[in-house]
């Protein structure tokens, strides 16, 4: 690692990419190994002081490590590719592929991680190495907001971390997760979850803990968001999968809270990701929904726990598991071809392009195979985790009691409500962005992106196709995971029933079907339309005769009126100047919108803003001045000496 | 496969029947039943004129989405029988399905850079978004009810036990049916024969489209019919024989037309900029259908 910036400069980025891939290649063997069973221990005795630091790959870090290393082998190839607009910046650059490069080993340490404090620290490593690459484009002022804004949030995530590793420390003598696994059996499991949930939700963005996700992953690389969009935020997930295996009761309420929290969560999510139109805003809003679709599968598993069924258990948390992967399949696709539009237009504001399918086509297909996934479109892999989701919500309304059955209701209602308004964002971006006439001038005419960026696109929606068309081994496999985890459902009582099983390979045998009665219509058309005469024309504009690109829909426009009937959520900010009636040659003004966040400004800028003003009053202990520190210094320690010698401390 | 069969061959009449219903409200003597059918055939028949806007997925998108209608046939069944396509959850799958052509019309519509196709595309996607918890929270609490997950064990076994669950249907009915209007883009929620481009929804996406794709597309929407009225159809079968489902299955199929007719004969239209709050409304209708159910269940007592 430490040899990347001792290499000539074009080599950098393959000498990283062949480490990426190492390192990939050496943690997918004990994963895959872990898969099959075999779990693989490793103990570090460090000193006397620390203890010994014991590392472990089960199922649950397999799964997560091989997403991990599946999203950074694509990320770093696409990157080699997409960072060739920066070659300039030598120094910059390789310190990139440095920390690329730590960035994925500290994630893997952290799927690996048994100890609460090793958990730490590599944690941490793993939040700063994200700081670092998100701050590649330093230059920018509105980079360095987003980056110091996620590194602040990332600790206050990590305060939350600690404090629990601390409680349970206090509590059982030891910082081993095994020692959680004590402490929930022997006291209430409630109060620890929530300060790990909080800890791990800062991660993984569920609302309101989200206001990190739709500023950093803006200003990040393409493929650094495509990466922590894909991987970072789903080690959150990890984590609170970690808690919810040690869970040993409070199951109910902690399921239904979970539930509510994340349906909550995917609304406000996709909802906002609809309005926005910075490209990798919208995604990144979409993040945040599709991390809500995730902890619906995890409530539901808890749910299911609750009440002792075990099927409910392996549909929600296979369902989460699944879409966990899926989710960083199509997100990181979804930012790759961001990227791409990106490097060919610089510009990330949506109603800025258009047209752009005839340029970029290869793209824009990657584009649209993405958007039909995220919104959960059959043949794609994103039907069949929120396939295996409305089975398990479907069962629980079955199965559990009154409370519960409106609940579920609510979350089936949630669920489909989610999907109509991701088709209307991603119709929306997809046809803003790639179809129609180009609507603003571009620096230069957008090419379609060299093939070492298209490469990775094609190898994720290969995988995309495979889970859609063969989903039964993907379930079979997370199904296992699921059922190692809780011996009392994999007990001899327990077993997938058949017709479960039966109508997941349906999915993919129909979905194939599909494929092949669209291939069928659309050859009979050719064939029948084949010598019929074609003619192309303008496209009809009700008898106007002189339109332009201006005039087509913007955006915008599409999008109005769903953010018009969400207002109360949806905040817009117009400026604007009211034309007066006196005003007989208004002269030419300017109209701006656009939308903010309703957590940040309603609730989290007053309650900084409070605590900014109530912090004013100690700012004279902070006055600059060295001779003062060093009083405060001198002052503190005769403080800690007349302690000891008085015996206080 | 006999609901496929009984539902193609619906569709062939279906909108003709609408159109003659209307033709009689209004005091007119209207075209023969088959006259869709024989507009189809000749638009088959046609070549086809391109925007120069527009790419391959104006082209692709009528075939994906008459394909995606195909295959959402295939999973309703009639009374007892299943239809070709049935598992547990084959209600998400159907309404996934119609989605992905929903998907790619709305995308032809924006593929050719027109306002006004944009305009009707943003609002098929806004208001089939709102029609869609209604269908979902309706499933759901039939699911609830029967305690079976695909069409067909749901429709088999609706009526066991209680003849309450007939008033359920009813109100199903008036959910399927509004929803069919809204996919359909039909009365109360859009003027099918308005001449104002600006208020139309579904005949403005579809603008650009000609020859055998604009066909296609008129097909699909009198299969789109022919299925929810087959589903309503289905609400009232239960697990009667083969000789009886038939004719009840046609029946309900003619009335559903007939209404359809009479509906657009003597409503208005509601105003566009509320439409997304009736259709909203639905899905209050299909949470009374959930009570209902709870009541039925005896889960409040």
């Amino acid at each position: 690692m430490i040899t990347i910036p001792f290499v000539p400069h074009p080599f950098r980025a393959r000498l990283s990419f062949f480490i990426v891939c190492l390192e990939a290649a050496v943690t997918t063997v004990p994963a895959v190994k872990a898969l099959g069973g075999q779990d693989t221990h490793l103990v570090l005795s460090v000193n006397q002081l620390a203890g010994n630091w014991s590392f472990h790959v089960d199922r649950l870090s397999a799964w997560f490590m091989l997403i991990i290393n599946l999203t950074c082998i694509n990320g770093a190839l696409y990157g080699t590719g997409y960072m060739k607009q920066y070659e300039a910046q030598r120094a910059n650059l390789s310190l990139h592929w440095v920390l690329f490069l730590l960035f994925q080993g500290s994630m893997l340490w952290v799927c690996m991680a048994q100890n609460g404090l090793v958990f730490l620290i590599v944690w941490e490593l793993m939040s700063i190495s994200s700081f670092l690459l998100v701050l590649f484009d330093h230059q920018q002022k509105s980079t360095l907001q987003a980056g110091i804004n996620y590194l602040v949030q990332m600790h206050m995530g990590v305060l939350f971390l600690a404090a629990a590793f601390i409680w349970v420390y206090f509590s059982e003598g030891s910082l081993e997760f095994s020692a959680i696994e004590h402490f929930f059996s022997s006291h209430s499991n409630f109060w620890l979850f929530f300060l790990f949930f909080t800890g791990f939700g800062i991660k993984a963005g569920f609302v309101p803990l989200h206001s990190w996700l739709p500023q950093a992953h803006p200003a990040a690389p393409s493929h650094i968001s495509g990466v922590m969009s894909g991987v970072i935020v789903k080690l959150g997930i990890y984590g609170i999968f970690r808690m919810v295996f040690f869970l040993k009761q409070d199951y109910i309420l902690i399921g239904e809270i979970v539930v509510i929290l994340s349906v909550l969560t995917g609304i406000y999510g996709i909802l906002n990701a609809s309005v926005h139109r910075d490209i990798k805003k919208m995604l990144a809003y979409c993040t945040i929904e599709n991390i809500g679709i995730i902890g619906i599968g995890i409530g539901l598993g808890l749910l299911g726990l609750g009440s002792g069924n075990g099927l409910l258990v392996v549909l929600g948390f296979t369902g989460a598991l699944l879409h966990t992967l899926n989710h960083s399949l199509f997100k990181s696709l979804l930012f790759f071809t961001a990227g791409s539009v990106y490097l060919q237009t610089h510009t990330r504001d949506m109603e800025k392009l258009g047209g752009l399918i005839h340029r970029m086509p290869v793209s824009a297909v990657f584009f649209l195979v993405g958007a039909m996934a995220i919104g959960g479109l059959p043949p794609f892999n994103g039907f069949v985790s929120e396939f295996l989701l409305y089975s398990g919500i479907l069962l629980g309304i079955k199965s559990i009691g009154i409370a519960n059955n409106t609940l579920m209701i609510s979350a089936l209602a949630g669920l489909a409500f989610i999907g109509g308004v991701s088709m209307l964002t991603f119709t929306k971006s997809f046809g803003t962005v790639f179809l129609g006439n180009p609507r603003s001038p571009l620096p230069r005419e957008p090419r379609e992106v060299s093939p070492v960026m298209r490469l990775p696109q094609y190898f994720i929606i290969l995988i995309m196709l495979s889970v859609g068309l063969f989903p039964l081994f993907y379930f079979s496999v997370t199904g296992s995971i699921v059922s190692a985890y809780l011996p009392v459902m994999a007990g001899e009582d327990f077993r997938i029933p058949a017709a479960l099983g039966n109508s997941i390979s349906a999915i993919g045998r129909f979905s194939l079907l599909f494929l092949a009665l669209l291939a069928l219509i659309y050859f009979t058309r050719k064939k029948l339309t084949g010598r019929r005469p074609v003619s192309t024309g303008p496209t009809w504009g009700c008898g106007y005769t002189a339109p332009s690109a201006n005039m087509q829909y913007t955006g915008k426009s599409f999008s109005k009126s769903l953010g018009k009937l969400m207002n109360f959520m949806l905040l817009e900010k117009k400026k604007y100047k009211e034309i007066r009636t006196n005003e007989i040659f208004p002269p030419e003004r300017k109209y701006s919108s656009h939308y903010n966040d309703f957590f940040v400004t309603r609730v989290l800028d007053g309650l900084v803003d409070r605590l900014l003003y109530s912090m004013n009053y100690f700012q004279f202990i902070q006055n600059g001045k060295i001779q003062m520190y060093i009083l405060y210094g001198i002052f503190f320690i005769v403080l800690v000496f007349l302690g000891t010698a008085l015996k206080l401390i | 496969m006999i609901s496929f069969i009984l539902i193609i061959l619906t569709s062939l009449f279906f909108s003709g029947i609408i159109i003659r219903t209307k033709s009689r409200a209004s005091g007119r003597k209207g075209p023969g039943l088959f006259q869709p059918v024989k507009d189809i055939i000749r638009l088959f028949k046609k070549g086809a004129v391109y925007s120069k806007t527009s790419s391959f997925i104006f082209q692709a998108a009528p075939s994906i989405y008459y394909a995606s209608i195909l295959m959402a046939i295939m999973v309703i069944p009639l009374g007892e029988y299943r239809g070709i396509i049935s598992f547990e959850g084959d209600f998400v799958f159907f309404a996934y399905l119609l989605g992905v052509g929903k998907f790619f019309m709305i995308l032809a519509a924006l593929d050719t850079g027109s306002s006004f196709e944009g305009m009707g595309a943003s609002r098929e996607a806004l208001f089939s978004m709102f029609a869609e918890p209604a269908f979902f929270i309706l499933m759901g609490s039939f699911a609830l009810l029967t305690g079976h997950t695909s069409f067909q064990e749901i429709f088999a076994s609706l009526h066991f036990g209680s003849y309450i669950s007939y008033i359920l249907g009813v109100l199903a009915t008036l959910v399927l049916a509004m929803i069919t209007m809204v996919e359909n883009s039909r009365m109360p929620f859009d003027d099918p024969k308005t001449h104002l481009e600006l208020t139309m929804v579904h005949e403005v996406m579809i603008l650009d489209n000609s020859g055998f794709d604009l066909g296609l597309i008129l097909h699909a929407t009198n299969l789109k019919f022919a299925m929810y009225g087959a589903l309503i159809a289905n609400l009232f079968m239960g697990s009667f024989p083969l000789y009886l489902t038939i004719p009840i299955f046609l029946g309900i199929q003619l009335l559903f037309a007939v209404t359809i007719g009479l509906l657009e004969s003597f409503t208005a239209r509601f105003r566009m900029n509320h439409n997304a709050q009736y259709i909203l409304a639905l899905s209050s209708v299909s949470l009374l259908i959930f009570l209902g159910v709870l009541l039925m269940l005896g889960q409040f007592s």
